[in-house]
């Protein structure tokens, strides 16, 4: 395990989404930052951070689905089940 | 009434329930003023209780309104604060009585399906221990991680999955309830604590349900209990135009899928505002103008027969399956809607921090087109007026499992910290007239918060008819003196002649 403060505070390159979202890291989304400047101004994440944030939101989802039941059918499935 | 120390009031109940448990710091007062309804931040000082008690057990609360009584002490009960008409917001000051304490598990009756525990305790602290019985409580608020079961009596709370379980009022089977005089009586089904269907004398049950407060407080529920599901698929598919989602909705409601419990359309207000922050939808095509989501639970062989059948429907009817990904994150995050942070746009589009708030209305589907139009009218009137609000669109949650009626919410969002008395006033003027549309198209002015807060409250008189007079003299026979959270749902009135 490693530690650079300069690669950790240099997120991936900006690609555009919308008007009003853009995405550093894959399938992570983020306010586009000119909206972000008068009342809210973003804070400045390490990567490593903005990752675990994004991945303890999907554990929580994850531990959600196993509180309500045992088993999350999958609608891909069931779909194909309905072409065959 | 102002206590100060060495009040007699003060001492009194810290005799009555040990000093560690009557708060009288200005911290453990002001967080609990407020719940998360709109608030008028900038009055905050007028909701404060003048002290705060966290009693363990229905003795001690007894003991509590007891005193209260005697002396005309204003007493709110709180708890979790998760309410969305102000039910625990005081208005006169007095006490609050924190349950939060109450929340032991007295039984788990395995043979008899029940469970009896304090009021305190949460629906997901309790799960947790009866999924080592293969069980399950399935009262599932938006508030699911943090709001407890004597708040949801108290508000008789609406669950995301009551089209296949019922919501609180069936959930509950009985509970003991401490009147505003301090006697201490145990409504339910009959005088049985595990009877679910009882025809003897008055059903007390409902009338000691969503009372916010003004009737008592419950301090121990009997609760009907249901095997853990094996299963749960929650499919949610994206429509080109509302009123294409809006027969869906309906079709897949009225499919009569026994392990169906719930539906939910979204509009297109709603699909916009997702748009802007939500990781599922910011990426979908500009075709998207409306989402239609649904749940199942039940043995894995009945979910995938039910979910096949509303698959087929859905798709008859032109629906695109969003995937398994969005269609699993999107349903795990309904049961926990208030850990989202949030934030709004100003006209010009700049974020600021706002916090959420849904008003609702119970409306039969025939109408929940034309609602939909009335209620954004509203929403874009309050956007016009001021950068304070914000419209975040709306949803219709299915009430039952014959898709009669619908759980209808527009989505506001309020910057708290610029409201004033005039964002205040235009706030409450908006409220009135949601409540107002949803009387005119044959609704109830909530399905699930309630109707007590400033400007709703002022129809509840129109629409109950006389039985807002019945509900008047309820009051007065049951809280003599106004203890119990007086202010609320107007009912001051039944005392206007003693006074």
């Amino acid at each position: 395990m490693k530690y650079r403060y300069q690669e950790e505070m240099s997120p991936p390159p900006v690609q555009r989404v919308t008007d009003v979202a853009i995405t550093r890291f894959e399938h992570v989304f983020e306010v586009e930052p000119g909206l972000m400047t008068e009342h809210v101004t973003q804070q400045t994440f390490p990567n490593w951070d903005t990752l675990r944030l994004v991945r303890s939101r999907a554990d929580h989802l994850a531990w959600m689905h196993r509180h309500f039941a045992d088993k999350v059918i999958s609608g891909e499935e069931l779909l194909d089940d309905l072409d065959e | 009434m102002t206590v100060l120390l060495g009040d007699p009031v003060l001492e009194e109940l810290r005799q009555i329930l040990g000093t560690d448990h009557v708060l009288t710091g200005k911290a453990d007062r002001l967080n609990r003023a407020r719940v998360p309804a709109p608030f008028p931040v900038h009055r905050w000082a007028e909701r404060m209780p003048d002290l705060v008690v966290l009693p363990a057990s229905t003795e001690e609360v007894a003991e509590v309104l007891r005193l209260a009584n005697s002396l005309r002490i204003p007493v709110v009960p709180r708890d979790g604060g998760t309410g969305l008409t102000d039910g625990a917001v005081p208005l006169r000051g007095g006490i609050v009585v924190d349950v939060k304490r109450i929340n032991q598990i007295k039984e788990i009756d395995l043979d008899n399906r029940t469970c009896t525990a304090g009021t305190g305790i949460n629906a997901l602290k309790l799960n947790e221990v009866l999924a080592r019985h293969g069980l399950i409580y399935p009262d599932d608020p938006a508030s699911y991680p943090c709001s407890l079961v004597g708040g949801r009596i108290g508000t008789s709370g609406w669950s995301l999955i009551g089209s296949r379980y019922g919501h609180t009022r069936d959930l509950v089977l009985s509970f003991d309830h401490v009147l505003p005089t301090g006697r201490v009586i145990h409504v339910g089904d009959g005088i049985g604590r595990k009877i679910t269907k009882s025809s003897s004398g008055y059903q007390l049950k409902h009338l000691f349900m969503g009372h916010q407060g003004t009737l008592g407080i419950a301090t121990e529920a009997t609760l009907k209990l249901f095997p853990k599901p094996e299963a749960e698929f929650s499919p949610f598919w994206a429509f080109e135009d509302y009123d294409t989602a809006y027969r869906a909705v309906g079709a897949l409601a009225r499919a009569g899928v026994a392990t169906f419990a719930g539906a939910v359309l979204f509009d297109e207000w709603k699909v916009d505002y997702l748009r802007r922050d939500d990781e599922a939808y910011i990426p979908q095509p500009s075709s998207v103008k409306a989402l239609v989501c649904a749940a199942l639970y039940g043995y894995e062989d009945e979910v995938r027969a039910g979910g096949r059948r509303l698959l087929r429907i859905a798709r008859s009817l032109g629906a695109r399956y969003l995937g398994d990904e969005i269609s699993e994150g999107d349903w795990a995050a309904r049961h926990d809607r208030y850990a989202t942070p949030l934030h709004g746009r100003t006209r010009s589009g700049q974020v600021v921090p706002m916090s959420w708030h849904c008003e609702d209305a119970s409306i039969n589907y025939t109408n929940l087109p034309a609602v939909r139009l009335a209620w954004h009218e509203i929403a874009d009137r309050l956007r016009r007026e001021s950068d304070v609000f914000d419209d975040w669109g709306m949803f219709a949650y299915t009430n039952g499992a014959t898709g009669a009626d619908y759980l209808t919410e527009i989505d506001i969002g309020i910057w708290e910290q610029r409201l004033d008395d005039a964002a205040w006033a235009a706030w409450v003027r908006a409220k009135r007239d949601l409540a107002a549309v949803a009387l005119a198209h044959g609704g109830s002015i909530s399905a699930c918060h309630g109707s007590c807060r400033e400007g709703e409250v002022d129809l509840v008189p129109a629409e109950l008819g006389g039985g807002y007079d019945v509900m008047l003299d309820i009051k007065r026979a049951i809280d003599p003196n106004n203890i119990m959270n007086p202010g609320k749902y107007l009912l001051d009135q039944a005392y206007a002649e003693k006074s």
